[in-house]
């Protein structure tokens, strides 16, 4: 494929993920209706601390990194 | 040209004080029950592939305070406890084939303890909330420096959020000094972390920078649906080796183990999120695709179900399954290369993170908290406190030990989580 046609593809590409968010906002769910989503169970990491332990654990041990938090600190993993 | 400087300094801190100010004067008081929190968690991690009895306790402890609405400050502490035996000569099944009567490959036998020293502080106003950290880490062959920002917005009656973060490192790893022109294929390894950090001659240290970028975009869509799309990119520039490993190259030769000194990360990931009424609980799945430039990709899938018993108690059940292709340069045996003496290749690792495997995780977690209506003792206005168990099987399909195969390599995660609002 030429490389001006994968540049158009790309382009396109960044601006539908782009505008996405945006295109999201004429979704509303009102203040009232959000008790669920405030609750603890709906947390995409319910125990942030716990759940950072755990991918600092099993993500020392693999090749793959990211989709969750930004970290450092070094691995412990000798 | 001193005042000129003196001048552009003084516009930029007033311009920096301006924005501030005009940051602060925006902030709008955001409801605070509590003024601290403390959270301490402790996670045992123990494993047991063919030789190897490896065991991390990583106990953590962290405070953080709401001096006023508008901003947090955090502290907090981590180690990692680390017991048992790494290899350190790795070989594969031709070698040994060639070599029957010699047990080629060996392991060395790891004691080392990592500790974290970090701390932050978040900016707030009604929807928009800006961090920085710092940490500091340290362990007897590294050490590490990073610092991380992030912005974070809320839109459409909060039901969007955009979240931009950077973080960077600039570490150091303990090495051996090589002999004057050794070549890869001729260094030798790291014996031990004796004399590392210090002006000790026969010591050298090799620097590693790491920038990471993430951005994330989560969406309520219903009053019980949320997603969630991440996308993190990774730029490691520097020593990526284990320095303690060695690597047999060919026959009577082995070699400190040589990873590229440059590597690109690329991963998105995507989550949901749907609580469903009639169980009094919420499916979590989600999915992650990765890529680098070492050619490793991997997918990930995760699933959990959590539900309420009661009003303070869930428990949730999970799995997850990983999958990854190896790197470029993997191979289980380096040995006959271009004669006389290897290796296949400019790069040879003895890393089974780097070899193609798949591993699946099963796991539980209970968690009991508390929020009560009146402080308990006139002083904590609420608790948490949690526990889980996760088990991993993990399936080398090209790693062996000297053609050995490692059949057996499961790993235990145990973890134990208390919370005190005050």
């Amino acid at each position: 494929m030429p490389t001006s046609a994968l540049t158009v593809r790309g382009l396109w590409f960044a601006v539908v993920v782009l505008a996405a968010p945006f295109a999201a906002g004429c979704v509303t769910v009102k203040p009232q209706e959000r008790s669920i989503l405030a609750d603890p169970i709906m947390e995409f990491e319910g125990d942030a601390r716990a759940a950072a332990q755990l991918r600092h654990a099993i993500e020392n041990r693999e090749g793959s990194y990211g989709g969750a938090g930004v970290s450092g600190g070094g691995c412990g993993c000798n | 040209m001193q005042l000129s400087r003196l001048s552009r300094a003084r516009r930029l801190f007033a311009a920096l004080g301006a924005a501030a100010g005009a940051f602060l004067s925006a902030s709008e008081p955001v409801a605070h029950a509590q003024t601290a929190r403390f959270d301490t968690t402790h996670s045992f991690y123990y494993e047991a592939p063919l030789r190897s009895r490896m065991m991390v306790y990583t106990p953590g402890a962290d405070l953080q305070v709401t001096p006023a609405e508008f901003l947090d400050v955090r502290a907090g502490w981590e180690a990692d406890v680390v017991s048992g035996a790494s290899v350190a000569t790795k070989a594969g099944a031709a070698y040994q084939a060639n070599n029957a009567a010699a047990d080629v490959v060996t392991t060395a036998s790891v004691r080392d303890v990592r500790n974290v020293a970090k701390g932050g502080f978040t900016l707030r106003n009604r929807e928009v909330s800006l961090t920085g950290g710092y940490l500091y880490g340290t362990e007897n062959d590294y050490r590490s420096h990073a610092f991380n920002v992030a912005a974070k917005t809320e839109l459409f009656e909060r039901n969007t959020q955009l979240e931009l973060s950077y973080a960077r490192n600039l570490d150091s790893v303990c090495d051996r000094v090589q002999s004057v022109n050794a070549t890869a294929p001729r260094a030798r390894a790291l014996e031990d972390s004796k004399g590392c950090f210090t002006a000790d001659p026969l010591r050298k240290k090799h620097g590693l920078d790491i920038d990471g970028l993430q951005g994330t975009w989560s969406q309520a869509w219903t009053p019980i649906f949320l997603t969630q799309i991440v996308y993190s990119a990774q730029i490691l520039s520097g020593f990526q080796s284990n320095p303690y490993r060695s690597v047999i190259l060919g026959q009577g030769t082995k070699a400190q183990e040589h990873h590229p000194e440059n590597r690109a990360r690329h991963a998105v990931a995507a989550r949901a999120n749907l609580y469903v009424r009639p169980l009094r609980g919420a499916f979590r799945v989600g999915a992650r695709g990765y890529t680098d430039s070492w050619d490793i990709r991997s997918i990930t899938g995760e699933a959990e179900f959590e539900r309420y018993f009661g009003e303070s108690f869930r428990l949730a059940v999970r799995g997850r399954y990983y999958n990854q292709t190896g790197a470029l340069f993997w191979s289980d045996d380096y040995t006959g290369g271009d004669a006389p003496l290897g290796p296949k290749g400019q790069y040879f690792t003895g890393d089974r993170e780097v070899s193609p495997f798949a591993s699946y995780l099963v796991g539980l977690r209970a968690t009991y908290s508390v929020s009560p209506t009146k402080r308990i003792l006139g002083l904590l206005s609420g608790f948490k406190l949690a526990a889980s168990a996760d088990a991993v099987q993990i399936d080398y399909r090209e790693y062996t030990l000297g053609g050995s195969p490692i059949s057996d390599a499961r790993a235990y995660i145990f973890g134990l989580s208390a919370s005190a609002l005050f």
